[in-house]
């Protein structure tokens, strides 16, 4: 008898749940839309708020470097993502090599609060093919507690022999290198051997000078102290400046090193019609401004950065102006040069 | 009865050698051929590579960087081996000779750590002994020293790291081959005269060596490839191995260089497994001998000395031990 009930409740349990199952599936009909972004970009309650309000489920994975998602998109040739987030060059190295189709920009009526200045760059005229994210700089984080506020503004003063041993290092090549050919008064993206070479002697003699080569962690080694100076993006700055309040953070002289990241819809996206309406959903500037007090980043959606409180808006460090962009120059592609910069960085790399 | 049972029995057997053989030829074998037929191939315009024979990959890695890079990784491993094998040897040693009731307890406490992925434990290193950590925080608490030690991203916090994560694979087969050491040799060597030193260099550690030789085998070779501990512990200031692969295979889009030097790291693997074949069939046939006849080849004297590194057979070893 006492058997029988709980079979019956547990039929009923089973009922309960599939009749749920069904529902939900018919509520969420609308299907998927696969995103593969970097690491720390997008906050978990606005995909949630996405899902709820369109019923398409995000399927989110990320990446640590645009090498790795480079090199992983040319592997699917294109398929199985809806949506990717590339930075600046990578965005015509993927259009190349044709694995993302052009964007139709009638269909994202929330473009029209992009910024025209982060439109129409080099690595994607007209836009064509991608439509900016968000965007930041490489500038330059030190602790005043052990550099003294003012006495550092420029990427050639990181060799001072006072900071041997305090530095910590992109280990990205293409900025390590960029920062390097700025110190000595060239090109970020020059390909002409000599200034390469004194790009690598900047680099040899600062090595001596880095206790850690890092991409991703620079901030928990600024904020903990191990090191005193270092590179690092303006967003990841503001976030570790939340943590220790000694951080201060310069736009070099010699240009701070910006970047964009766009969304793109890989050629084999599965979900186009998804992607679309997760693009302008990220567009709209609520949903843009979450993002950014989130994590720190510039915008370039215009509407969203009126949006923010005051004190965010006139923060250069978050919304850099034309003062602190001097000089500044975006990295593009530079083709067969970048075996050269590869070979330097290993040599770079393996010096004693 | 017995037919269907046989017919049972040898139905399993091709069942379970045939999902041995296809899982290691589907998930080992031909990755591993895979990866040798694209270190021979050329590296093309847009695709990782096209299909033209040469050699060229090899001839690559005997520039001065990959010398570098794979005399760096080497010396390290060799390294973090050495630190294993003198922390794992008495500690294997110390629970294989624990009493019945504590054993399981103390392997179990090996065995725990590997519950929890290396990745986060090497992370976790860093609270301790970040200039901020623990370990500093208490030093400076108790007046020892007057400003943190720098400990991160140094060669010893990386020796830290390795050593840590690797431990296990030492001490386990150091204690399997400790446990099964026949005490009554070392009791034999003890009547015979010998001290507890002698009768350790010469019967403990030359039986224990097959232990030895695995316990080092599965600390060097994770080691070469564990990039991750030095990037994180260390900083990441010189390239090793596992890093340069991955580099050409993700940065540079070299794949065929990148297939090159990992069939370099392949082929290191495939001659230390040999040796450690070759040091095991040694200590087997040693026994075979020893135990049947008293060791026949000592005694009529065909071969007086051993090669280094292998070690005397049992009866033999304690009648050594004990200065006969």
């Amino acid at each position: 008898m006492k058997h029988s009930r709980v079979a019956t409740f547990a039929l009923g349990l089973v009922l309960v749940f599939a009749l749920a199952g069904t529902c939900l599936a018919a509520q969420k009909d609308k299907g998927q839309v696969v995103v593969y972004n970097w690491s720390e970009y997008i906050p978990q309650d606005v995909l949630d708020d996405f899902t709820k309000e369109t019923g398409i489920k995000v399927v989110y994975s990320t990446f640590e470097s645009n090498e790795a998602m480079y090199a992983k998109v040319k592997l699917l040739r294109g398929k199985s993502y809806d949506l990717v987030v590339p930075s600046g060059y990578f965005v015509d190295l993927l259009r190349r090599d044709k694995l993302i189709q052009k964007i139709d920009k009638s269909r994202l009526s929330n473009a029209m609060h992009l910024d025209p200045k982060l439109m129409n760059l080099e690595f994607d005229p007209d836009n064509t093919y991608s439509i900016p994210y968000m965007w930041g700089v490489l500038g330059l984080a030190y602790n005043s507690k052990y550099v003294p506020k003012g006495s550092l503004t420029r990427w050639e003063q990181l060799l001072k022999p006072e900071y041997k041993g305090k530095l910590i290092l992109t280990d990205d090549l293409r900025d390590a290198f960029g920062l390097a050919l700025r110190a000595k008064g060239h090109s970020v993206n020059s390909k002409d051997p000599a200034q390469i070479k004194e790009g690598f002697d900047f680099l040899t003699r600062l090595k001596n000078s880095v206790r850690v080569f890092d991409v991703t962690a620079i901030k928990q080694a600024l904020i903990s102290e191990e090191v005193w100076i270092g590179p690092i993006w303006n967003g990841d700055y503001l976030v570790a400046r939340e943590e220790n309040e000694n951080l201060e953070y310069i736009f070099p002289e010699e240009g701070a090193i910006p970047w964009v990241d766009s969304f793109t819809i890989p050629v084999g996206a599965e979900n186009v019609d998804n992607a679309y309406a997760f693009i302008n959903y990220m567009l709209r500037p609520e949903i843009a401004v979450r993002c950014i007090k989130e994590y720190k980043y510039s915008s370039p959606n215009l509407k969203a950065v009126e949006m923010l409180p005051a004190e965010m808006q006139n923060n250069p460090i978050l919304v850099p102006g034309p003062k602190e962009l001097k000089n500044a120059e975006f990295i593009t592609g530079i083709g067969e040069a970048l075996d050269l910069y590869e070979k330097y960085w290993e040599q770079v790399k393996t010096a004693q | 009865m017995r037919a269907s049972a046989g017919g049972g029995a040898s139905l399993f057997r091709a069942f379970s050698i045939g999902s041995t053989w296809l899982w290691l030829g589907a998930f080992a074998l031909l990755p591993t051929l895979a990866l040798l037929l694209v270190s021979l191939l050329d590296r093309g315009e847009t695709d990782f590579f096209i299909p033209v024979l040469t050699v060229k990959n090899y001839q690559e890695l005997f520039s001065p960087v990959f010398l570098t890079v794979l005399w760096d990784s080497v010396r390290l491993a060799i390294l973090s081996t050495l630190v294993c094998l003198l922390i794992g040897y008495p500690f294997a040693y110390r629970i294989a000779r624990a009493s019945a009731k504590w054993r399981p307890w103390l392997l179990l406490l090996v065995i725990i750590p590997f519950w929890t992925n290396s990745l986060i434990r090497t992370y976790a290193l860093i609270l301790i002994i970040g200039a901020q950590g623990m370990l500093n925080k208490a030093l400076l608490g108790l007046g020892l020293i007057a400003a943190p030690l720098e400990m991160m991203y140094t060669d010893f916090a990386v020796f830290i790291g390795l050593s840590y994560t690797l431990l296990p694979f030492m001490v386990l087969p150091l204690y399997a081959s400790i446990e099964k050491l026949d005490t009554r040799l070392l009791d034999a060597a003890k009547d015979l005269g010998a001290g507890s030193l002698r009768s350790f260099w010469h019967i403990t550690l030359p039986l224990t060596l097959p232990g030895i030789v695995a316990g080092c085998m599965l600390v060097f070779l994770p080691s070469l490839g564990m990039f991750y501990v030095p990037e994180i512990l260390g900083g990441a200031k010189n390239l090793l191995l596992g890093t340069f692969i991955k580099n050409q295979f993700l940065v540079a889009n070299n794949w065929p260089l990148g297939a090159a030097a990992s069939s370099v790291m392949t082929i290191l693997l495939v001659i230390m497994a040999a040796l450690y074949r070759l040091s095991s069939l040694r200590v087997a046939g040693r026994d075979h001998k020893g135990l049947l006849s008293g060791g026949p080849e000592e005694l009529n004297g065909r071969s007086p000395r051993r090669p280094s590194g292998a070690g005397p057979s049992m009866p033999q070893a304690a009648r050594k031990a004990g200065g006969l």
